[in-house]
């Protein structure tokens, strides 16, 4: 298991200004699952930091990535 | 002789009683008798096949601005709203000294996205301490106006440029207790603050940087007047915002004082959210504390346009590359039919029929007047194209400055929300009037509620749904002369056809100062709106009527 929270899955939400936003899924060290919704921009700034062009390939990146893009 | 009697309609009184026909009476602002009444007036408002009800109030707003020189805070009155709650997300006009009105100004911008000439032509700074503020709006209201005083703004007041940078001092604390103690002396409903919020320039408001000391303290002043408490939490994550639930409790019972946060809103793609939420709350109402929950009725649309990369194009990596390049280099790749080829077999076999062709293009930019509202999926056969080469060609037409719009992506399904509006404890709100100016209309969610939640889905009757937007309101913010019919009470009444009340379609008005953009939505179903016994809209017409106040 890991010894820090990994992205799991991501997806496209509707955020509540009116942007389409990037939902991500969270596995947290004990297996806690939970969600985080990024902002247009920041998800945006995950997505060009983990080299991603489709966010099927986010999965299994390490949430420390979206720190990076804050 | 009364001064109105309204005559012959379906009372619904706010209460959630059944309606019953009835007359209503009104005699210097207030009503004074409900029931077959006989006499004379000076006005009849013939109701007969109509609804007649308090004047809805709509708890969330960012009207600050505009009613220092649109006292009606046009289209809320015409869509039946008789009082509105500015000063929410920890920003208001007021205390706020000359020197710091830009940087205010810079805050506001970011949420109402109003254009600049609304501070600078639209009418004079006369005011800097919150009774001055009042004083400038109180001239022109038509509407009822409860305010908030933004924490952000007695924090700059108190702390000047430190409000963006650090913890306050006890002295500084102490300060901004007085302070708080002016504004609600001087008709503030209360204090607004936000945990979310950024500046024009990315920077957190004010407001973020507090300890908890400092709301505790403010909550404090907020407790001597048994006034309301209202927070942004960070709604991007529900384990935050359950944690904030639970200050806000803390904070209620230890103050005895109202809370509520906004925005909670569905997504399918978090569907316990909602649930869980709405869990913690009745925990801690069981617990006496008051934490209500604000739930906007409208779904959430999705806009972006070719001018800025969007999310909304992330299934689509060849879009994503290109749309991330500089704009220049971002037109030229637009430009070579190759890679339009390419991006255009991405979208798949139909070009983007079934992923493109239900968006719609939202005029108010660079987009021609005659495009407004069809959908790609139309235009492109006009042109011959499929949708997916249509958006490309068509945004390159008008230098990217096209703005497309896929409805309803977000809090859209009618059978999940309707039960959570019915809930007894959330509290229907959080529409932004008067923010958000140039991304989507923030009006006609009451209108909303009774076509989709009442007439559609029954998952409110006529009754709760009024009661929801009146009388509940009224009572979780203290607002004692409003939300009833009642005699007594203040006279804002609305009438309309339960048949119609609805929302029309979203379009792009050219009313803001310096001619600035806004979405807007005209009101159907709405036939009279008295605020305070005079009529203020009637027959699809603003009067002249400046019968507003601020109301406490």
């Amino acid at each position: 298991m890991s010894t820090e929270a990994v992205i799991i899955g991501a997806q496209i939400v509707a955020g509540h200004d009116g942007s389409a936003e990037l939902l991500i899924q969270l596995r947290h060290p004990g297996g806690a699952e939970g969600p985080v919704v990024l902002d247009e921009a920041t998800g945006l700034k995950l997505m060009k930091t983990c080299g991603a062009t489709h966010v099927d390939e986010l999965t299994g990146q390490s949430w420390r990535r979206i720190v990076e893009g804050l | 002789m009364y001064d109105v009697i309204v005559r012959g309609g379906l009372v619904v009184d706010g209460s959630g009683t059944p309606g019953y026909l009835g007359d209503v009476a009104v005699q210097d602002g207030k009503i004074v008798a409900i029931g077959k009444i006989q006499g004379d007036a000076r006005r009849f408002v013939e109701a007969e096949g109509r609804v007649v009800a308090p004047g809805f109030i709509d708890p969330h707003t960012h009207f600050d601005v505009q009613l220092l020189w649109d006292g009606a805070a046009k289209p809320a009155l015409e869509h039946g709203i008789t009082c509105v709650v500015p000063g929410n997300c920890s920003l208001s006009l007021a205390p706020l000294r000359a020197e710091d009105r830009k940087q205010v100004i810079g805050m506001f911008q970011q949420i109402e996205e109003m254009p600049p000439a609304a501070f600078t032509e639209a009418f004079d700074w006369t005011w800097e301490d919150f009774a001055g503020y009042r004083a400038a709006i109180e001239k022109s209201l038509s509407i009822n106006v409860a305010p908030l005083v933004g924490h952000s703004v007695i924090r700059l007041w108190v702390m000047g440029p430190d409000a963006q940078e650090r913890a306050a001092t006890a002295d500084e604390i102490s300060a901004m207790q007085d302070m708080l103690r002016e504004c609600l002396n001087a008709g503030a409903v209360g204090l607004s603050t936000s945990f979310v919020d950024v500046d024009e320039n990315g920077r957190p408001v004010p407001s973020r940087f507090a300890q908890f000391e400092e709301l505790d303290a403010l909550s404090a002043v907020l407790g001597e007047y048994g006034r309301m408490l209202q927070i942004v939490p960070e709604f991007y994550a529900i384990d935050i915002t359950i944690a904030r639930i639970d200050q806000l409790a803390e904070l209620s019972l230890k103050h005895n004082i109202p809370t509520t946060f906004s925005p909670v809103f569905d997504s399918t793609a978090t569907p316990n959210n909602v649930a869980r939420t709405m869990a913690r709350v009745e925990e801690q109402f069981a617990r006496g504390a008051r934490v209500w929950p604000q739930m906007q009725t409208r779904p959430i649309d999705i806009s972006f346009s070719l001018l800025r990369p969007s999310l909304f194009f992330a299934r689509l990596p060849r879009w994503v590359r290109i749309l991330r390049q500089p704009l220049e280099a971002r037109i030229a790749a637009l430009r070579d039919p190759q890679t339009v080829e390419k991006m255009v077999a991405d979208t798949g076999a139909d070009g983007g029929e079934r992923m493109m062709g239900g968006l719609v293009i939202r005029g108010g930019d660079g987009a021609p007047d005659e495009l407004t509202g069809r959908t790609l999926s139309a235009i492109a056969r006009d042109r011959g194209e499929v949708p997916a080469l249509a958006l490309i060609n068509l945004s390159l037409e008008h230098g990217l400055d096209v703005a497309l719009l896929s409805a309803s992506a977000g809090h859209e399904v009618t059978e999940r929300i309707g039960p959570m509006l019915a809930h007894p404890l959330v509290h229907i709100g959080a529409s932004d009037g008067g923010a958000h100016l140039a991304s989507f209309s923030t009006y006609g969610d009451t209108g909303y509620l009774f076509s989709e939640f009442v007439r559609k889905s029954g998952a409110l009757s006529l009754e709760q749904a009024v009661a929801k937007i009146t009388s509940e309101t009224a009572d979780i913010w203290g607002l004692k002369d409003r939300g009833r019919l009642e005699a007594g009470k203040a006279a804002d009444i609305v009438i309309f056809d339960a048949a119609t009340i609805g929302r029309g379609e979203e379009r792009p008005a050219f009313d803001m100062p310096g001619n600035g953009m806004r979405y807007v939505r005209a009101a159907t179903g709405i036939d009279t709106v008295l605020v305070n016994g005079e009529v203020a809209y009637s027959g699809g017409q603003y009067s002249d009527a400046r019968a507003g106040v601020v109301c406490v």
